[in-house]
């Protein structure tokens, strides 16, 4: 009950914020009859109204995981975030065998396990990427080649 | 019987021992390619091209081995969806609706086989149908402007509200998110930019595979890192793979069915592959009634997007060959590729190049006989990933979304903005808000803006202008049953059950 | 049997010209496969291989993003001395360059290295048209403009939207605020539109059309080039019709910045050895291109003047402040 209404709030305002976004967009000097700004404000105003219903009718709660299970959820999102902006500068295979290692162990809780499944998983896709695919992935730090 | 002495031809250029292998090497590859979240047949055909030049291939040997992995592509595209809730690519999103309840049932190995042979019935007798009616069917473009496309759109969005929800309004809000999204990026009509903030990445807009690893795969990681792995497809014990000959007997009106439908959404320029599946699940599903169990697991569940979206990928070639307008993302790489090898595919192709089309179609069909044929081996290869534990399994799914996404744009604004879309698909997915009319609303959501203001440009505005043709008026009609009728439908079936209750 | 040994040794060819990538020059198509870039990067790529004037197959990128804003951001700010590098660009790139779509972005932070082709614009309009002429299109609009919607491959503003503005703006209409255009997803889908009656002309390039005029669904009112384009003898130039507008859409490279005069010579160089190739010559007419051919420095002062005059026009109609 209480989720859907705390959806359903947020979704109206982030619906409201939208359409003051789209009031905002640039309208070129040789626009058309409908304009840049009519359908985006069309959107916002069937997301809130839908949101509106979600208020006032709301579905039963859904199960929510516990504090801690949210927590090791948290830690991945930081994890991904971290790995996207890794990639480029510390290159595919150590950032990959670290990321991999912690999403392993959060789903399997093997330590041991984790940190093979790390390694073999950096080096493994780095091969089907590189030679099987053609990808262009750089290995190591661009520092490793002096 | 100029048909079959054409074919010959075709078969001439495209049937040797050589080709054939290259056929078997370019589906097998394919399929892989396809089966990898974030790769599809678009990447497949785009990694591939340079490697036909590097080979020396002649026209037609790189045709057969490029069409063979874009069918192989679009056929791996369903392994993800049906094994692991992942669609491999947009249009094999609908086939995850059934296909992932029927593996947590332990019968991925049937759905795999049912979707094999639909998808095989589909892109077979598209092709079929390419041969005998594309120079009439081209002529379908010329009747569809900017009015009738409008309807056709809203014909799509107005069967959404079905789809996987039982909460009308989650189903509208997941909608919105979409078309929300869709708008982020230049605006096509204006060039002007639209809620990109500055941002450059934001400018070409918010690319939907992105939005389908997100959606879909990162989502995935989250539930299994909250359940370990219980409550999912993987480790259920599997039975044996074999033919389930009396699904797919049950499901051939089904199969085609929802050929016809995916189609004639294919020769639709504006239209496309994902919207050919969607139709053909959302027709058979209305068909099926609310008994006829879609979306728990249904054969014909499977059987119908799968239909749908090959025909549609073969329906696309329509316009594809004999305009120069592709009908789907998928259709513009082959178009890519037969300008590579210097061919302009335009209304003269048919009678100028007679030898490169009823080779390409030539190759279509040998595509589609080998990986038929490789259908049943390769499910029982496909299955064991089920076997792999989720601890590996998973974190692999992630690394392979992230790579994929990468190689779209090699920035991390995209690998952000795939997690945040991960984040994203947990939470709504917890609270029952259905993911794919996102992915719907993304893909459709310019295109449909668009047809309305160029509707509205040409009319200077004036509303009435949106039904002024019989078609307009016809998808339009069929729009509001397709809403309306629902409604009707459920308090009507309700009573006879109260009866036998 | 050749082909059937090729096959075999499919997957160490593979391997081999992958690894090999490190050496080779690079190509950044700005988009995604299938369009005029792709085709640049794809065919001068192939021709400068076939005809030997580079050692390894050129390797081609697809970034696309921002309508060519991404790579070409990618090549000022992180690539901007890389020797191998080069980037396919065309009249688009110089119009977004010219009306700021590049965030901020200028024609000076790379070198124009050279066009070898040029795809003529052209005015079209259905085979059962009222419009015999370009002057029988252009009395339309001044006449009544809302009874002449003209379809085109660009968004409003960009090349194909110019070209009518400039045409019509020549022809003597000034109030080019009210000329219905509608912006398509490309060429041949705003042939489409006009052969189906939902849009009286389309403007668009000559390789767009080519397929159409053959098949006769449409007919070619003016070409924009200064002289009639060999092999379609029969479609007048506006020019000769009394409307003096000449628009191309040439088809060239980019290279980084910083690289030294000598890697911009040979790149200019090799660039000219395929204008003068055969294969370039048969890709021309395959797809509908017109010779058209500067390099060098040439051609950098040629971009910097079309920038300067787009930049002139589309302040004039007001596509930007």
């Amino acid at each position: 009950m209480r989720s859907d209404r705390v959806l359903g709030l947020v979704v109206i305002l982030v619906a409201l914020a939208y359409i003051a976004s789209a009031t905002q967009i640039q309208v070129s000097f040789l626009s058309d009859p409908v304009g840049p700004k009519t359908f985006p404000i069309l959107i916002g105003a069937a997301a809130a109204l839908a949101g509106g219903v979600m208020v006032f009718r709301p579905d039963e709660e859904p199960d929510w995981p516990a504090l801690a299970t949210l927590g090791a959820l948290g830690i991945s999102v930081a994890v991904m975030v971290v790995y996207a902006y890794s990639l480029k500068p510390f290159g595919f295979l150590i950032p990959t065998t670290i990321t991999a290692g912690i999403l392993s162990y959060q789903i399997s809780q093997r330590p041991l396990f984790s940190v093979i499944t790390g390694i073999g998983l950096s080096i493994g896709l780095f091969f089907i990427f590189r030679f099987a695919l053609g990808l262009g992935l750089v290995p190591f730090p661009k520092a490793f080649y002096g | 019987m100029e048909l079959f002495s054409n074919l010959a031809v075709g078969f001439s250029v495209a049937l040797t021992p050589a080709t054939l292998m290259l056929a078997v090497f370019g589906c097998f590859l394919g399929t892989m390619i396809g089966s990898l979240p974030g790769l599809g047949p678009s990447n497949g055909v785009a990694i591939l091209i340079p490697l036909t030049f590097s080979l020396g291939l002649d026209a037609t040997s790189a045709l057969v081995l490029m069409t063979a992995v874009y069918y192989g592509a679009m056929y791996g595209g369903r392994i993800s969806s049906i094994l692991l809730n992942i669609p491999g690519d947009e249009p094999a999103l609908m086939t995850t609706l059934d296909g992932y309840p029927m593996a947590k049932q332990g019968r991925a190995g049937d759905a795999l086989v049912i979707s094999g042979v639909a998808s095989f019935v589909g892109a077979f007798l598209a092709t079929i149908g390419l041969m005998l009616l594309a120079p009439i069917l081209a002529r379908v473009a010329f009747l569809f402007g900017p009015a009738e496309y409008f309807a056709l759109y809203i014909l799509a969005f107005s069967t959404l509200g079905g789809v996987a929800s039982n909460n009308q309004a989650k189903a509208v809000l997941a909608s919105c998110i979409g078309l929300g999204i869709a708008m982020i990026g230049l605006d096509n009509s204006s060039g002007l930019p639209r809620f990109t903030y500055g941002n450059l990445h934001l400018m070409d807009g918010v690319d939907f595979l992105v939005a389908i690893v997100g959606l879909f795969a990162v989502a995935e990681v989250f539930f299994f890192i909250e359940s370990h792995g219980k409550k999912s497809s993987i480790g259920v014990k599997l039975e044996k793979v074999t033919v389930p000959v009396r699904d797919i007997v049950a499901s051939t009106w089904t199969m085609l069915r929802s050929t016809g439908v995916g189609f004639v959404a294919g020769v639709l320029p504006g239209a496309g592959a994902s919207l050919g599946s969607f139709l053909a699940y959302m027709s058979e599903k209305s068909i099926a009634g609310p008994n006829g169990g879609f979306g728990t697991g249904s054969p014909k569940g499977v059987a119908a997007p799968e239909a749908g979206n090959n025909a549609a990928a073969g329906g696309a070639l329509v316009p594809m060959l004999t305009l120069g307008v592709p009908g789907s993302g998928t259709t513009a790489v082959l178009l890519a590729l037969l300008l590579t090898l210097n061919i302009t595919p335009g209304p003269t192709l048919f009678t100028e190049r007679p030898e490169v089309v009823w080779g390409l179609i030539a190759s279509l069909l040998i595509a589609n006989f080998v990986l038929l044929a490789m259908n049943v081996p390769m499910v029982k290869i496909f299955v064991r990933v089920l076997q792999v534990p989720p601890g590996i399994l998973l974190p692999g799914v992630t690394m392979i979304s992230f790579v994929g996404i990468f190689s779209l744009s090699g920035s991390y604004f995209d690998l952000l903005l795939m997690v945040a879309f991960g984040v994203l698909g947990y939470v709504l997915r917890k609270m029952d808000v259905p993911t794919v009319p996102i992915i719907l609303g993304i893909l459709l959501g310019n295109a449909m803006e668009d047809a309305l203001r160029r509707a509205m440009v040409l009319s200077d505005g004036d509303p009435l202008f949106l039904l002024s043709s019989p078609i307009a008026v016809g998808l339009w009609v069929a729009a509001i049953a397709g809403f309306v009728a629902p409604m009707f439908l459920r308090q009507f079936i309700r009573k006879p059950q109260a009866v036998t209750d | 049997m050749s082909t059937t040994l090729r096959t075999l040794g499919l997957g160490t060819v593979f391997v081999v010209g992958l690894t090999g990538a490190a050496t080779a020059a690079e190509c950044i198509a700005p988009a995604n496969p299938g369009g005029g870039w792709d085709f640049t990067c794809r065919q001068i790529g192939k021709i400068m291989y076939d005809i030997g004037v580079v050692d390894n197959p050129v390797q081609v990128t697809n970034m696309a993003g921002g309508g060519g804003g991404l790579a070409y951001g990618h090549v000022v700010n992180e690539r901007p001395d890389d020797e191998d590098l080069f980037v396919a660009a065309s009249q688009a790139t110089a119009t977004r360059l010219a009306q700021n779509a590049y965030g901020g972005l200028t024609a000076d932070q790379v070198r124009f290295v050279g066009a070898i082709g040029a795809d003529p614009g052209v005015i079209v309009v259905a085979a059962d048209s009222e419009f015999q002429s370009l002057n029988d299109l252009v009395d339309a609009v001044k006449a009544d403009p809302k009874a002449v919607a003209f379809g085109g491959g660009s968004a409003v503003g960009g090349f194909d939207h110019l070209k009518v503005l400039q045409v019509l703006r020549a022809g003597g209409f000034d109030d080019i605020r009210s000329v219905k255009y509608i912006g398509l997803d490309g060429g041949a889908d705003a042939i489409t539109q006009t052969v189906g009656g939902f849009t009286q002309a389309m403007t668009g390039d000559m390789s767009e059309i080519v397929g159409f005029l053959k098949s006769g669904e449409v007919r070619a009112v003016a070409v924009l080039t200064e002289e009639r384009v060999p092999g379609f003898e029969d479609i007048p130039t506006a020019r000769e019709q009394g409307i003096d507008v000449v628009a191309v859409n040439w088809r060239g490279l980019y290279v980084p910045k910083n690289i030294s005069d000598e890697a911009f010579q040979t790149w200019a160089d090799k660039l000219q050895k395929v204008a003068d190739s055969d294969d370039w010559k048969e890709a021309m007419v395959a797809n509908g291109l017109a010779p058209f051919t500067k390099v060098g420095n040439d051609f950098q002062q040629w971009v910097d003047g079309v920038v300067a005059s787009t930049e002139e026009l589309s302040r004039e109609i007001g596509v930007i402040q």
